[in-house]
């Protein structure tokens, strides 16, 4: 008892310090405050329900699935309530964006007894145990929060990081000043010596900054506070997945009638931090495209024109030009941190535009040609494939084998792409693992799937699984990421295509039967798009090089891994816009000193033997980790003929 | 402008060819098919021109049940109607008896302008268009490079021996056999396909178009092209060895 009381008088002596509540509100001040929410309120509603119609009278997603929830769930609490994707792509603004993140979620509940007391029924109160506790709990996360948006605000507008735009956000700056004056009327009602009247006056300031900022979300990229929490929770199922096309008059994404509800959605929670150009290979290299402006130009079509209309979303507000510049490499897509994905709308309008032959392009229409007439992407006939075979020697796949060894169109016509194999081939041999190569081989569709030619994979497909079928294919291992992830995802819709693992996965399984002698060189390892942001193998290559030299990384590895500028089909449509991406990738291996560029995929191989050549006075040796790995086996295994 | 288009399947480029048991022509099973290229650049031609003077454009297909692919990939590219001959066995006929198919087929149509590839790539006998034109009483043109349409009729350019050239006015209508690789090829789109479901496709009984000629040409044996290699050692000393080479490249080899 006696204790209590004396515990309650030094609370009450603290508290002394505490957020001083304004007392006393005439009538006339209640219905200006009434007038002016009820303004601000409908202004926001007014604004925000025209974005809303925007999104529900897009047309349905038809594969949408709302399960699995779990992973949903997960999404929601890792990337929006712990901010863990902001913060870790780019620690110090995502730091400060998350401070004012949790701030404003913290500040939830100040803010409706902020309001409640406008109105004469506030419930926090400053001397009550759980309202003392909370104001001073806000005024912490108050401070966090003027701190950080102060920063963020100097970065806008002193730092200026390209990304951002090439204009300073006069609206951005003025919204960052709205809530450093949020936090700061906050923070003043705890300075002890305030009059009554100058804790009203700080009332009424914060007050009317929530009531100007309020209107200003729905029409600026501050719209993301309220969608993005959903549209992370209801990101499409998978990375870069291109869906099925739903009918006969489904030709992908060609006016805004083919928008989807998320698609609308996510065009709308784009918050313009440019991460997606950042790291774009096409943005970084002098190209039209730019990741961001897809987005907001899907935005600006529906603000424009809206979901329903007929007219074609490539012309105004999207560039065919750019569109056909993407790589596919995942980067925009992986580092959005608003769940934007843009490579179902990239795609979707490339297939919009082939599938209806809009698309004239000398380049994609000989690969269309080459891979309708010859089955590969290479153009070549397929009897130069069975003379590669007869003169390794290759076993044809007759299912009594391990694994089917699928060449793909670089193991099969390109010579470096042999290499690749026969080296691969030798170390199945070593290892003792049966296989063999099909007699008759397809390309897999990947450059046309990519390029948006829904015919040509159709049919690349279909007759691919009849081949499997027929040759009862089980297990297949291949050394291209491209063929791996066109296989075990694309294929999917077309019917059940037998197991599939790259090569990197297989051997890294069997690295303690393979050799382990340290050539004492240095390896720099380059990620490609197709096994790490679209695969997530990361290790696995990294542990087969260990087993031949140091391995480095390159200052952009793994998740953040810089595309060598082939896929997505680009490695068929000639000589590049501006910078090559190739150029700009190889000068970043060649400048971390390694000996040997390590790679793990024949297009990466292609596009950097060019480009190693041509930006390094002495080009680093350049191999495919399944002949680095060939290199260390023992003579008599490795006497087979070179591809 | 009305185009017809006569287009003719043939096994595809990289087919593994064999010789049939009888050794009159080659095993049909397992072989895939594709359109005649020439013939697929006829048919780019006729769209080329559709696309500038408008009109329409009918493929002309004449073949077993397996021709309606390349019928159905005409049509996705962008040909308006088609009609197929239905021939079970076109090596039954000779170059006439198929013109004469042909002809009879096309005939109602009363077309302005009649395009084909200037041969195919099976037989290679560069004869169809030329007598069909014969058999429609129309002038026509061969190895044709260009067309462009002229008052009351067209000009064509005329690929000659030895990079010479030839410019010829034509009236219409007119049969022209087309070069191969003049003009870059389109690509077929799914819209194309699925729009190609509903075009037309005119099926005639090869019986209906007079029936089986008799033949006036026979295919006697077909064979794989023998390849020789002999070797022969020249003596002497190196001016007669020198003499001698020179006189069996010029003699014997003919080859300077």
């Amino acid at each position: 008892m006696f204790h209590l009381a004396g515990l309650s008088r030094l609370s009450i002596a603290s508290l002394a310090i505490g957020y001083a509540e304004p007392v006393g509100f005439s009538r006339w001040e209640i219905v200006l405050f009434l007038v002016l929410a009820l303004a601000s309120l409908s202004a926001f509603f007014a604004r925000f329900s025209k974005v809303l119609v925007r999104i529900f009278e897009s047309k349905k997603d038809p594969d949408f699935r709302l399960s699995p929830i779990a992973r949903r769930v997960w999404d929601f609490v890792w990337e929006v309530m712990c901010q863990a994707k902001v913060i870790k792509e780019r620690p110090l603004p995502g730091l400060a964006h998350a401070f004012v993140f949790w701030g404003f979620c913290a500040f939830a509940l100040v803010t409706l007894n902020h309001f409640a007391t406008g109105v004469g029924f506030p419930f926090l109160r400053s001397r009550t145990w759980v309202g003392g506790f909370y104001f001073w709990f806000a005024a912490a996360f108050a401070v966090l929060t003027a701190v950080s948006i102060a920063a963020l605000f100097v970065r806008r507008l002193f730092v200026r990081p390209i990304w951002l735009g090439q204009k300073v956000s006069y609206e951005s700056l003025f919204i960052a000043f709205l809530i450093l004056a949020l936090m700061v009327t906050y923070l003043g009602a705890f300075y002890v010596g305030a009059s009554p009247g100058t804790i009203k006056a700080l009332w009424w300031a914060h007050t009317l900054a929530l009531l100007i900022f309020l209107p200003l979300i729905p029409h600026t990229k501050h719209l993301h506070l309220v969608l993005s929490p959903v549209t992370v929770f209801l990101k499409r199922e998978g990375f870069s997945r291109i869906p099925p096309l739903a009918g006969d008059e489904d030709f992908g994404m060609v006016t805004g009638r083919d928008l989807t509800q998320i698609a609308a959605l996510q065009a709308y929670s784009c918050v313009e931090c440019g991460r997606c150009t950042e790291h774009c290979p096409a943005a970084n290299t002098g190209k039209v495209l730019n990741p961001k402006e897809v987005i907001l130009g899907l935005r600006g079509y529906l603000n424009e024109l809206g979901p329903k209309s007929e007219e074609p979303l490539i012309g105004k507000h999207e560039s065919l030009e750019a569109l056909f510049q993407c790589t596919t490499c995942g980067s925009c897509e992986y580092q959005c941190p608003v769940g934007i994905q843009h490579l179902p709308m990239i795609i979707g309008m490339r297939r919009g535009a082939v599938n209806t032959g809009v698309w004239e392009d000398d380049y994609g229409t000989k690969l269309f040609l080459a891979l309708e007439k010859n089955g590969n992407a290479l153009g070549l006939s397929s009897s130069e494939r069975d003379k590669f075979i007869a003169k390794q020697q290759f076993p044809i796949f007759d299912g009594t084998q391990e694994y089917c060894l699928w060449l793909g169109c670089m193991g099969g016509y390109d010579p470096q792409g042999r290499e690749i194999i026969a080296s691969f081939a030798r170390v199945m041999e070593y290892l003792g693992t049966t296989y063999g190569v099909m007699k008759k081989e397809k390309c897999t569709g990947d450059p046309a799937r990519r390029l948006g030619n829904d015919l040509v994979f159709q049919t690349l497909v279909e007759e691919n699984l009849r081949n499997f079928e027929q040759n009862k294919v089980k297990r297949i291992v291949s050394i291209c990421p491209h063929c791996v992830r066109t296989m075990a995802e694309d294929w999917k819709e077309y019917g059940v295509a037998p197991e599939i693992e790259h090569h990197s996965e297989f051997m890294a399984r069997h690295q303690s039967r393979l050799p382990n002698k340290d050539t004492g060189e240095t390896i720099v390892y380059h990620d490609p798009c197709y096994l790490g942001r679209y695969r997530g193998v990361y290790d696995q290559p990294r542990q087969v090089l260990a087993l031949s030299g140091t391995v480095i990384d390159p200052p952009r590895a793994r998740e953040r891994s810089f595309c060598c500028g082939a896929g997505g089909g680009l490695a068929f449509l000639g000589e590049e816009q501006g910078e090559r991406v190739s150029h700009n990738r190889a000068k970043e291996l060649v400048e971390t000193g390694a000996q040997v560029v390590g790679v793990a995929c024949p297009f990466c191989n292609t596009m950097f033997r060019d480009a190693l050549g041509a930006t390094s006075e002495a080009p680093p040796k350049l191999l495919d980790i399944a002949q680095i790995t060939a290199l260390q086996l023992p003579q008599k295994v490795a006497a087979r003929a070179d591809g | 402008m009305k185009i017809i288009v006569a287009i003719k399947q043939v096994p595809s480029r990289d087919a593994n060819v064999k010789v049939n048991a009888a050794g009159k022509w080659i095993e049909e099973q397992d072989l895939n098919y594709e359109i005649n290229e020439p013939d697929a650049y006829a048919l780019e031609e006729a769209l080329q021109l559709k696309e500038k003077h408008g009109g329409e454009v009918v493929a002309l297909c004449a073949g077993p049940d397996r021709v309606s692919q390349t019928i159905r990939e005409a049509l996705a590219k962008g040909a308006d109607r088609a009609i197929h001959i239905e021939a079970d066995d076109l090596n039954a006929l000779d170059t006439l008896g198929v013109a004469k198919m042909l002809a009879a087929a096309v005939k109602a149509e009363n077309a302005d302008l009649i395009l084909t590839g200037l041969q195919s790539d099976d037989l290679g006998l560069g004869q169809t268009g030329v007598v069909m034109a014969e058999l429609l009483g129309i002038p026509h043109g061969t190895i044709i490079m260009q067309v462009e349409k002229s008052d009351g009729g067209i000009r064509v350019k005329r690929e000659l021996e030895d990079g010479w050239f030839q410019h010829v006015e034509m009236p219409l209508p007119a049969l022209l056999t087309i070069q191969s690789g003049i003009s870059k090829l389109r690509y077929a789109t799914l819209m194309g396909i699925k729009k190609a479901k509903t075009k037309e496709v005119k099926r005639i009984a090869a019986s209906e178009l007079g029936g089986l000629a008799e033949k006036a040409v026979s295919l006697d044996k077909v064979y794989m092209p023998h390849k020789q290699k002999q070797t022969q050692m020249i003596g002497g000393s190196p001016a007669e060895a020198a003499k001698t080479l020179v006189e069996k490249l010029k003699f014997e080899v003919r080859v300077i």
